[in-house]
């Protein structure tokens, strides 16, 4: 079989080409999958083109290929020399062995060599493919279109970069695309061309081709509009762990606090109920160690464990309130988790009664560094569904929270929460000073800084929280710059500056009070979602001890003041124990309403644009829905617009008024069915045309009587009632 | 089909072999009041076709047999000084008949040509200062060979335009050329043809076709069709505004024949070849380069964009 439409230089050429496109597809593969000679790949791409340009018979073909993939497996896996009796019998003894795989569908027993074997195969077939596409079809758009899609594809979810594969692919796929088409068009008008003449035909090509590139390069180029949207894909199939802190996670309880900040998406998962009488903060662990990123255990303080038995009264720093007191809460989780909830004022752990049965030694492990407790069984820490905590709230004295501390606090036994990184700008002690000038006692200072954020233009948001970029603080940048975050900012924003001003401080993650779902008398089932995944702060207060603060805003802290002393600062709430029950999702409807309300008066567009800004998601999601509903109505109306035309006239009787309309909205629908009317074809003629098609007479006869009316001196004396019957027998011919 | 052209057609077919669509096409220009030209080799049939189509509606029947020395008088009739009453008296010319066969016409001196031709549009002459009325029904047939043959005046584009249609016969086909061999074996067939329909008749249906209705939208289309023949680039003149009458009136002929009183765009379609390719010049370009105002004309019905709607004023 010859291909006389093509010279073999030109062939040759149009291969040479088709090797470059096919030599970027390797790259990312080799690059990504750290697999080896490329080249020895490469030249068998060379071999396959080489073969089939000069139409090889398939005989010689299929030996010079199956003996190259047998030399490259035995030299590349083996160490018997390629050519030899051991190299043959090694490649057998592979073929064998993973034919027998294979048939007995162990699939991932399959060895290398023939992986490698089979990707051979995959790229022979591939230039088998392209030669086809070139020498019959004439185009290989459809395998450009491929190309860039699959160079694109590894370009955004890979750390390939693939700009300069796809500028290569692009300009060398859009030459062979002008090459064949000429070449297309001068094989179907049938015309012969010469050099000159073929020359006029392909040069503005050409030219464009050149000049849009060159364009395409030298125009400066806006940096991307879109958030990257690998995090959004992975956050929302789950397999974004959340814990690295890079662009978006799934809110919820994580141990990795080291890289803070990005984007979360909302989750309300449900991870645990809790009966109890009063909503209250879930303390689950606290941190020391700030790195200006993020959150760590400290590493000064060996990590100590303290065991405790169970009923056994936990000792730890936190102050807990009278034996009396005491209230029970019981804990219901719906996975089983490693630690356990505290409510602020922990006394004692209760386990369900089997556990003791089940296990010798029952009790729990404390980590006493960051205060995480853990379930202990059998000397090893283990999972619980369901437990209890006693508690008792303990109550601060106000004249103790103001009184001045007798004595300096010690520097060495609270050097870990008085820990700061070198690097934290002056600015941020700066304004912590400024922040609690006028302020006499730590806990005055720790109120003025806990009530500084919702005072001086900060924001709660979830979306568009910026990641501190690698020589830029966490804090300073959200004190400074943005203004704008969730609890992990505020709260490790309070650290810092609380530390700054002396006043040791950390971190503490846990879960707010959750949603109220049950109340039967005095227990109350709340429950509590990823959503309620919370931070915040505890300072040491002299003579009080740690003290829980809640600078995020939209929150309250939940310490139990009793007022023995009066107060003449404004700035104490009178009832410090009001519980907010804002969730983070009416915090987050809060901010969505929060512009509109704010600048209706100044500008309407711009707080369209800001409101697409904000939820761009959404808006990006609406409008995509909107193309999607009208291309699927335009591409199936060839479907519903004639059922709506026979609904809709269903009932309308065929007069003089509506027969024009009719029979013009079946010419519509017989155009749907593909049986369209040409500009210069008579309707006699057309009619012909589809009773012959249809088998009927009735076109014709709608189409006598249209003449009649249309180009007839219509005097009247047309019978509508039958052509109504003939209409809607063709509107139903030509739907079914 | 109407009754009477079928009789019409029908009688004719009896001794034309094949030409159903020829005496169609005659008896749509004599309908509609119009001149038929027909243009081919000598010896397919032209002459046998005038005569039969005048004896089937029982016309008087004259014949011109065009050559180079005829004079316009021998036309149109001439006056003679009549010693007895020593007045001129008009002899009428062969002009003065219901149906003429002007018999190759490109034969004889363009003087000639006009006499004819002048006679035909007005459907008068004039002599001595006297202007003679030519009896109805008028119905000039003129044939002539196609101008590449010698000895041959082409006619002028203006006496061209005087045409209703310009038909070509175009020979028979072999078994239908076997049939006119078998027919020519015996007596000539035309002797026995009589009338199928009187003159009256004639002139009666020349009224209705007058009366079959044009919508204006069709008036728009055949105004589209002739406007674009005007445009081709090819095309050197296109077709006058008496070409777009003919077209509409040979149009209502021919929708009167399939017994229909108004007009639809398949009547302008098949007619406006016949009506106007003739009444175009290519240009010598075009002309070498094979192509035919046929094919200009059907290029142009390719393009025309038909009407399919009531006729609403831009």
């Amino acid at each position: 079989m010859k291909n006389k439409a093509f010279h073999y230089t030109e062939l040759a050429l149009y291969y040479i080409v088709i090797f470059f496109i096919l030599q970027e597809w390797l790259i990312p593969i080799m690059d990504l999958t750290k697999t080896g000679h490329m080249e020895l790949i490469l030249g068998f791409i060379a071999v396959c083109l080489f073969i089939s340009l000069f139409n090889l018979h398939f005989i010689i073909s299929w030996l010079v290929k199956l003996v190259f993939i047998a030399w490259f497996i035995t030299s590349v896996y083996s160490d018997v020399p390629p050519f030899s009796s051991s190299g043959l019998q090694f490649v057998l003894f592979e073929m064998q062995y993973n034919l027998i795989t294979i048939f007995s569908g162990r699939w991932l027993e399959i060895t290398d060599p023939f992986r490698t074997f089979l990707f051979f195969i995959l790229v022979w077939m591939l230039i088998y493919l392209i030669h086809y596409w070139i020498t019959v079809r004439k185009t290989i758009f459809y395998f450009l279109v491929l190309t860039i899609f699959f160079i694109a594809t590894i370009d955004t979810f890979t750390e390939y970069d693939g700009t300069y594969a796809m500028v290569k692919v692009v300009l060398l796929g859009l030459l062979v695309t002008v090459f064949l088409y000429v070449k297309r068009l001068i094989l179907q008008t049938g015309i012969t061309v010469n050099g000159q003449k073929y020359f006029t035909l392909v040069m503005p090509a050409i030219i464009l081709i050149g000049l849009v590139s060159i364009m395409g390069i030298l125009l400066p180029k806006s940096e991307p509009q879109w958030p990257d949207p690998v995090p959004y894909i992975k956050a929302a199939t789950g397999q974004g762990d959340g814990l690295d802190g890079n662009g978006v996670s799934k809110v919820g309880y994580g141990t990795n606090d080291s890289r803070l900040g990005g984007a979360f998406v909302a989750d309300d998962t449900v991870v645990f109920h809790a009966i109890s009488e009063t909503k209250q903060y879930w303390r689950i662990e606290t941190k020391d160690f700030y790195t200006s990123k993020g959150w760590e255990e400290s590493n000064t303080n060996p990590t100590e464990s303290v065991y405790f038995d169970l009923n056994e009264q936990i000792n730890y720093s936190l102050p807990t309130g009278l034996e009396e007191d005491t209230k029970t809460a019981t804990i219901k989780q719906i996975n089983p988790h490693d630690f356990i909830v505290q409510p602020y004022g922990l006394k004692r752990v209760e386990f369900e009664p089997y556990l003791e049965e089940q296990h010798e030694q029952v009790g729990l492990l404390m980590n006493a560094n960051t205060e995480k407790i853990y379930p202990y069984a059998d000397n090893r820490i283990v999972k619980l569904m369901d437990y209890s905590v006693v508690y008792s709230k303990p109550t601060l004295l106000y004249s103790q929270l103001q009184s001045d501390p007798a004595e300096e606090i010690d520097q060495e036994v609270f050097e870990p929460y008085l820990q700061l990184p070198d690097t934290l700008p002056d600015r941020v002690g700066d304004l912590a000073n400024e922040i609690v000038r006028g302020a006499k006692t730590p806990y005055q200072k720790a109120r003025a800084i806990e009530s500084y954020f919702s005072r001086n233009g900060f924001r709660y948001e979830t979306d568009n929280v910026a990641i501190p970029g690698e020589d830029v603080d966490y804090v300073d940048q959200f004190l400074f710059e943005t203004k704008v975050g969730y609890c992990d900012n505020f709260s490790t924003s309070m650290v810092v500056m609380l530390r700054s001003v002396g006043i040791p401080a950390r971190w503490v993650k846990g879960f707010m009070g959750g949603e109220l779902i049950d109340s039967t008398g005095a227990s109350k089932t709340y429950e509590i979602t990823n959503n309620n995944a919370h931070s915040w702060v505890e300072a040491y207060i002299p003579e009080v001890g740690w003290v829980n603060f809640e600078p995020t805003i939209g929150f309250s802290n939940m310490r139990n003041i009793e007022y023995d002393i009066e107060t003449s600062s404004p700035e104490e709430e009178l009832n410090p124990e009001e519980e907010e029950t804002r969730t983070f999702e009416e915090l987050q409807q809060e901010n969505e309403q929060q512009p509109a309300t704010k600048n209706n008066t100044t500008n309407f567009f711009a707080n369209i644009i800001e409101m697409i800004n904000k939820n761009h998601v959404l808006f990006v999601i609406i409008n995509l829905s909107i193309l999607l509903a009208g291309i699927i109505l335009l591409t199936t109306r060839k479907k519903w617009l004639p059922k709506l035309y026979v609904l809709r006239n269903r009932n309308k009787s065929l007069n003089e008024s509506s027969f024009e309309s009719m029979y013009s909205q079946l010419l519509k629908v017989l155009e749907f069915r593909g049986l369209k009317r040409k500009d210069d074809q008579t309707l006699q003629s057309f009619a012909k045309e589809i009773d012959h098609t249809l088998g009927t007479s009735d076109m014709s006869k709608i189409t006598y009587a249209y003449e009649r009316y249309v180009y007839g001196n219509y005097d009247g004396n047309i019978d509508f009632g039958k052509l109504k019957e003939s209409w809607e027998y063709l509107i139903n011919r030509s739907t079914s | 089909m109407h009754q009477k052209f079928e009789a019409i057609i029908s009688n004719i077919e009896k001794v034309m072999i094949g030409k159903r669509e020829v005496a169609q096409l005659s008896a749509i220009a004599m309908m509609a009041g119009g001149h038929v030209l027909l243009e081919d080799v000598p010896g397919v049939g032209k002459t046998m076709m005038v005569k039969a189509l005048a004896k089937s509606v029982g016309a008087e029947f004259k014949r011109i047999q065009f050559t180079p020395d005829l004079l316009p008088s021998d036309v149109i009739g001439v006056s003679i000084y009549n010693p007895k009453t020593l007045q001129f008296e008009f002899r009428p010319g062969p002009i003065l008949g219901n149906i003429i066969l002007a018999d190759e016409i490109n034969r004889t001196s363009p003087k000639t040509q006009s006499a004819l031709l002048e006679s035909m549009e007005e459907a008068t002459i004039s002599i001595d200062g006297q202007t003679i009325q030519i009896p109805k029904p008028f119905f000039v047939m003129a044939t002539q060979n196609p101008i590449e043959y010698e000895g041959t005046y082409p006619l002028p584009e203006a006496q061209l335009d005087r045409f209703m249609l310009k038909i070509r016969m175009g020979y028979p086909s072999p078994q239908e050329e076997v049939e006119v061999l078998r027919r020519a074996e015996n007596n000539e067939p035309i002797i026995t043809l009589d009338s199928v329909i009187s003159l009256d008749e004639l002139l009666e249906l020349q009224q209705e076709v007058k009366s079959v209705y044009v919508e204006d939208s069709i008036k728009a289309y055949i105004v589209q069709i002739a406007r674009a023949t005007r445009k081709v680039s090819e095309v050197y003149l296109g077709v006058s505004p008496r070409a777009s009458i003919a077209l509409m009136k040979a149009s209502q002929a021919y929708a009167k024949i399939q017994n229909r009183d108004y007009v639809i765009p398949d009547d302008v379609q098949y007619l406006a070849p016949f009506v106007f390719a003739h009444r175009i010049i290519l240009r010598p370009e075009a002309r070498y380069e094979g192509i035919t105002q046929e094919v200009i004309i059907n290029r142009i019905i390719n393009k025309a964009v038909v009407p399919i709607k009531r006729y609403a004023e831009k």
